[in-house]
């Protein structure tokens, strides 16, 4: 698998360079000769299976069902501290269920042996919500950082692919810049050029445009989604930012009360009568997900002080 | 080759490391590598030897010519046999030399003093391996005081 | 008071659970085969824990020899055995103060960095990014960080013996004026190099690893938060220091005791 990839990238990187610039239209064509040998777009990559997670006493999940179709975006919403990021983590093999499996292309993602695990991640790319740059490298070494780790690549095609893969992102004047002089949305740039540097299958995106401007989230939504499109990404966003998600979302799982609240096509969401998904989608403060976190009585409590 | 900077301190911190040790080993510690050169073995037999230790020097006027390298008991006699590592940058020495346990000081270490005999015609010298018979045990304070309280007693 | 037993236990068990993912740690991240990129790294760190600790190292190891050569010399001198300075200040240096003094320096300037760093790192996810990235945090960031602690602690607690002999010296014979000869050789004479020089060094490899592993286990264990970062670095300068008094004893009744 490691010699693959090097040798898929290595191709890739010989064949941008000949056309001199890097354009997204090579990378589909470069990437649907790789096509003939993956299953069909549509087919399901990951397929989470009665997923149970507790983290102490408080259950995560309980009983979760979610299948992720290949080469699509996928949204998974749900409101804040529903554990969408920990879903994340144990697509990543990086926490353990409590019951329940994740298949990745057929394969348990908690059984296989640590290697088979580590071939997989390469496999996946993840684009944390605080970018989790390297702090103590610049923005080309952290793009490169996966590149030196996994390829034995000559300095000058790993310049190149480096700049390319910044160039998509849109900040390749920016490759000598320290991580603490990048925006916040820049940083989420730059860590999105790291995710897709090994060229991965999958890429996951841990609440991606939470607390950003308006312009960049507008960057980061097209970069999304041509990203996807052109490299045939499998794409798996976790949000609670409605309108930007359903914007570019194939399909739509909604999330509540440790499990699939809905899902289906963005429109089949919109169009749902269920008022819990309605009071997400509009934000209302109170509905059947109550504005009080759950307490004792008001009064009682207010009394119970004397 | 491009020499790196980094690689370069590095380098020479390590190098003034063992520098260090090694300066630690020779110098401050001697004897060990600089070494005492070539030696042989002698034997000395004493009723008492005191608080020698092993390594403790051998003096001859304040010379260092050897060293004690370890202490045994007869099992026949239950008497200390106490071998000597002498240097033979010294020479050997007179068959009629006596040695004695001193100590350094009032408070200090206890050491073998030896005390060459005359050199004549008919005395051989004390070659490796043999046994210096004349010689005085330690003085034990406990001993020294018994005799001078028995000896006031006796008047 | 069953309350009291029963919060005791608990604190035992996390104890001990504490020592269990802390030996994990360390063999996981070290049990594979080494490879170039692993040395590259550990030059790197090597600079950062050694040479970045050498000014510290030195000033106090000088400054200790001194002192050592002034009590030495002022209680010496009542038994007329001030001759024995030498011995005196340079066995305390090699055998005890020599790696103790380092090795609790080493734990507040290195350890405490380290700590600090792999902290950060976890808090904000660096690591579990580089775990996504297939590349195994504890082969790439603890590893060398915990190789360059083991190799660097007894070069600089060579380093610290052999400034703080000489500050003795300095206090000694150039300002108090024992005599230059006697103290060489009278040193000389009564340090062997293994019981003394070469059980110094055991000393200070075991405290290095002790330090450094305390105080990678306390980074990578921390809580990912600010207040977790603090209570971590608090915490792996406190054990490493608390560990290097405690193993110190043990080594010296194993190696001077009978």
């Amino acid at each position: 698998m490691a010699d693959y990839l090097g040798e898929k990238v290595l191709a890739f990187s010989v064949f941008s360079a000949e056309k001199g610039s890097f354009a997204l239209s090579d990378l589909t064509r470069k990437n649907k000769l790789w096509l003939w040998f993956c299953p069909r777009n549509g087919v399901t990559l990951i397929e989470v299976q009665q997923l149970s997670f507790h983290r102490g006493e408080k259950a995560i999940f309980s009983d979760l069902n979610l299948s992720i179709p290949k080469g699509k975006i996928t949204a998974i919403m749900g409101p804040s501290g529903i554990g969408k990021t920990t879903l994340l983590k144990l697509i990543g093999g990086q926490l353990q269920p409590s019951a329940g499996q994740i298949l990745f292309d057929g394969q348990d993602v908690h059984q296989l042996s640590r290697a088979n695990l580590y071939k997989l991640r390469k496999r996946l790319g993840m684009l944390f919500q605080s970018g989790a740059l390297f702090s103590d490298l610049n923005v080309f070494e952290n793009v490169a950082f996966p590149l030196r780790e996994h390829c034995q690549l000559p300095e000058s095609v790993l310049r190149n692919l480096v700049l390319m893969k910044l160039h998509a992102v849109g900040l390749r004047g920016a490759a000598e810049l320290m991580p603490n002089d990048l925006s916040g949305g820049m940083a989420r740039r730059v860590a999105l050029a790291r995710a897709i540097a090994l060229e991965p299958e999958v890429v996951l995106y841990d609440e991606p445009f939470v607390g950003q401007d308006p312009i960049s989230m507008g960057v980061l939504v097209k970069l999304i989604a041509t990203l996807g499109k052109s490299l045939n990404l499998t794409s798996v966003i976790v949000s609670h930012d409605v309108d930007e998600v359903m914007s570019i979302a194939d399909h739509v799982f909604l999330i509540d009360q440790h499990r699939v609240l809905a899902s289906g096509t963005v429109q089949q969401i919109r169009d749902s009568e269920d008022p819990r998904v309605q009071q997400f989608l509009q934000g209302l403060a109170d509905g059947p997900v109550a504005f009080h976190y759950p307490a004792e009585d008001y009064l009682s409590a207010l009394g119970g002080e004397q | 080759m491009k020499v790196n900077k980094l690689e370069l301190t590095v380098g020479g911190f390590v190098l003034l490391g063992l520098a260090a040790l090694l300066v630690l080993s020779l110098k401050i510690a001697d004897s060990q590598f600089s070494g005492d050169g070539p030696s042989y073995t002698l034997y000395a037999r004493f009723d008492n030897i005191g608080g020698l230790k092993p390594r403790s020097p051998v003096k001859v006027g304040g010379v260092v010519v050897g060293r004690v390298e370890k202490i045994e008991l007869d099992s026949d006699d239950f008497a200390p046999v106490v071998t000597l590592k002498m240097f033979e940058r010294y020479g050997y020495f007179p068959e009629t030399s006596s040695a004695s346990i001193l100590t350094a000081g009032l408070l200090g270490e206890q050491y073998i003093g030896l005390n060459p005999g005359f050199i004549m015609e008919d005395i051989e010298s004390l070659e490796a391996g043999a046994t210096i018979e004349d010689t005085k045990s330690a003085l034990v304070l406990e001993e020294l005081i018994g005799k001078v309280l028995f000896s006031l007693t006796e008047k | 008071m069953i309350q009291a037993i029963s919060q005791l236990g608990a604190s035992c068990l996390a104890n001990i659970a504490a020592l269990g993912r802390a030996s994990m740690m360390l063999a996981q991240a070290l049990w594979f085969i080494p490879t170039r990129k692993l040395l590259r790294d550990i030059v790197r760190q090597l600079y950062v824990v050694g040479v970045l600790s050498l000014p510290i190292i030195l000033v106090s190891g000088l400054f200790i020899g001194m002192v050592i050569a002034f009590q030495g010399y002022s209680i010496l001198v009542d038994f007329g055995a001030e001759t024995s300075l030498g011995p005196m200040v340079a066995l305390s240096l090699l055998r005890e103060l020599g790696p103790v003094v380092t090795a609790l320096l080493f734990a507040g300037r290195a350890g405490s960095a380290l700590t600090a760093e792999i902290g950060l790192m976890k808090t904000t996810e660096q690591l579990s990014s580089m775990e996504m990235m297939a590349v195994d945090p504890l082969r790439r960031v603890i590893a060398p960080r915990f190789w360059a602690g083991v190799i660097a602690m007894p070069l600089l607690a060579s380093m610290f013996n052999l400034v703080g002999i000489w500050g003795g010296f300095l206090v000694g014979v150039e300002w108090l004026g024992v005599d230059d000869g006697s103290f060489w050789s009278i040193m000389g004479a009564s340090i062997e190099f293994g019981q003394d020089i070469g059980n110094g060094l055991i000393k200070s490899v075991v405290f290095a690893l002790a330090v450094t592993w305390v105080a990678l286990f306390n980074g990578y264990d921390a809580r990912p938060s600010a207040r977790g970062i603090s209570q971590a670095t608090t915490r792996s300068v406190v054990y490493a220091s608390l560990l290097v008094l405690g193993l110190d004893f043990i080594l010296t009744a194993l190696m001077f005791g009978s």
